[in-house]
């Protein structure tokens, strides 16, 4: 067996797996990016147009609601986490609450919207109690399909993901720093002011960047909630494909594609360097 | 640390309620025949049935989408494994930089949401391969990209485990062909792993909803939303059901891949 030969043949075999990606993925987010810089007969590039026309709106609604349920979302997720690590003596809750954050922060889509319209909508059940002890949420305007009701939906899968993020990064944290700070006079403020809180923030800010990510990206749940009258940028990019009415403007929704692709793009790398940076207190 | 347990219990407890609450108004809502205006305390065992899931099992449109749903799980399970099995399996007995390669290009998909992957899916093949849209296999290639991050985590867990270069070594020393040595060698002490893999592959098929609803092919979840309005209990039941068929999976995932690391 040469040992050139027996190399090719190892080169050989990713060209499977590099050619699936290069085709499926590749070529897609090319097409995405290609379009959306071609100028056609338009005055202006469609990317400059997409973000300075009628969509810069789209996209201050959906980076808002992104921003918001992610940091909601971060805060709780963390005092999540927290509590868990603190409680780990309780046999049992650790698995279930870790468990389940699994589970919940992969759903979506159409039975989660299912899920809160029955909790939340005008007949919701937690609607209902909630009225009983005076608390009359539809009173004070509040609606599942408006801002601050997506929130509240995309709060089921972001908290939980924030505790899966910061869980590994909780039991980084070893229990000798925590003593060496007591022996030397630091009150528990000044533990985690000073130690805790330095040490945890590479994995707090990328998992609130994930978050925000996750919130971007997201659209069938809000497409659910409102039934296709959202404003968020991904049911704008629907109204592109489907419609061939504003005949013409079609590259203005690969523009909007494109710019979702550089802001996810921008937020999961900023993900991966803090986590790679988060790992280094683990080893 | 010095939260107290009674904080530390409080905060659980809020999220518990959180979590539970919806996933308990959907189910009330599925199978009890009351409207929410008319429920009071001394109706709320009342009028429970299962007549109107059902209906949605009985109905021709639902059979239609979760079969369809069906094949392409699997389908999308057995092209993920055919395509990374070998692959990562020759990464892992050559240099550290073609792991490190593959490693990057598939967290790739975390950066183009569906809703871009679909539509430029959509534009780069209508002129060249039109059957990949038209045909309902053509979801297969983006569910398997779409699901490549998680099923390559589970796929290199697995194989960072075994001895890749021994096992190997001592198949193709006693004669074995590569196609072999992965099938009967590295697949079978990869079972938790590949099943790991394809329960995540069929947890993300089973719940997709943006590029089947983009390219109109009516798989459960797009059903879900259609049906909707003609049943909705038997709808919100079947929600349900896909919640429950998804907490498993999960669940089986969680175990198997703990099972490895140990």
């Amino acid at each position: 067996m040469a040992g050139s030969s027996k190399r090719r043949v190892r080169h050989l075999v990713f060209l499977p797996y590099v050619a699936f990606l290069a085709i499926f993925l590749g070529w897609p987010g090319l097409y995405v990016f290609r379009s959306a810089f071609a100028r056609g007969t338009a005055e202006s590039s469609p990317m400059i147009e997409a973000v300075t026309g009628q969509f810069r709106g789209s996209f201050v609604f959906s980076l808002q609601l992104s921003f918001i349920s992610a940091s909601i979302g971060a805060v709780i997720g963390a005092l999540v986490a927290i509590a868990v690590v603190r409680l780990d003596t309780v046999g049992g809750l650790r698995n279930t609450v870790v468990g389940y954050s699994a589970v919940a922060a992969n759903m979506g889509g159409i039975p989660l919207a299912f899920a809160f319209l029955a909790a939340f909508g005008m007949q919701g059940l937690a609607t209902r109690l909630l009225r009983e002890i005076n608390v009359d949420i539809i009173g004070w305007g509040f609606r599942i399909s408006d801002f601050w009701g997506i929130v509240l939906v995309y709060l089921y899968f972001q908290i939980p993901l924030m505790t899966l993020v910061l869980v590994p990064a909780l039991d980084g944290l070893r229990r000798t720093w925590a003593e060496a700070a007591q022996s030397l006079g630091a009150s528990s403020a000044q533990y985690w002011r000073l130690v805790a809180l330095p040490i945890l923030t590479p994995a707090l800010l990328g998992g609130f960047l994930l978050l925000v990510a996750n919130a971007f990206a997201a659209y069938a749940t809000a497409f659910a909630l409102s039934s296709g009258g959202s404003r968020l940028v991904p049911v704008q990019i629907r109204f592109f494909l489907q419609g061939d009415t504003i005949t013409g403007k079609t590259n203005l929704g690969y523009a909007l594609a494109a710019w979702m692709v550089i802001i996810t793009g921008v937020l999961v790398t900023g993900f991966q360097l803090l986590m790679r940076r988060a790992e280094r207190w683990r080893r | 640390m010095k939260i107290s347990r009674l904080s530390a219990w409080f905060t659980i407890g809020i999220v518990a309620v959180f979590y539970v609450v919806p996933m308990l108004a959907m189910t009330r809502f599925a199978f009890q025949r009351i409207p929410v205006i008319k429920l009071s305390w001394g109706n709320v065992f009342q009028k429970w049935t299962i007549q109107p899931i059902i209906d949605s099992f009985g109905s021709p449109d639902f059979q239609r989408a979760a079969s369809l749903s069906i094949t392409l799980a699997i389908a999308t399970a057995l092209t993920t494994i055919a395509l990374l099995l070998p692959t990562m399996t020759f990464a892992h007995l050559g240099s550290p930089r073609t792991r490190r390669f593959i490693e990057i290009s598939a967290v790739l998909p975390f950066v183009v949401p569906a809703i871009a992957l679909v539509v430029g899916f959509a534009g780069a093949f209508r002129d060249t391969l039109p059957i990949l849209i038209r045909s309902s296999f053509g979801l297969v290639p983006l569910y398997v990209i779409t699901a490549l991050p998680f099923t390559h985590r589970t796929l290199e867990n697995g194989l960072a485990a075994l001895d890749i270069r021994t096992l190997v070594n001592a198949s193709r020393s006693l004669g074995a062909s590569w196609w072999r040595t992965i099938a009967f060698v590295i697949a079978p002490n990869m079972r938790a792993s590949i099943a790991t893999a394809s329960f995540l592959a069929f947890t993300v098929v089973l719940g997709e909803f943006t590029i089947a609803s983009l390219l109109l092919k009516n798989t459960l979840p797009l059903y879900l939303s259609y049906a909707q309005g003609s049943n909705p209990q038997g709808t919100f039941g079947l929600g349900i059901v896909l919640v429950v068929i998804s907490t498993v999976f999960v669940a089986m995932s969680n175990r198997f891949g703990k099972k490895v690391r140990s």
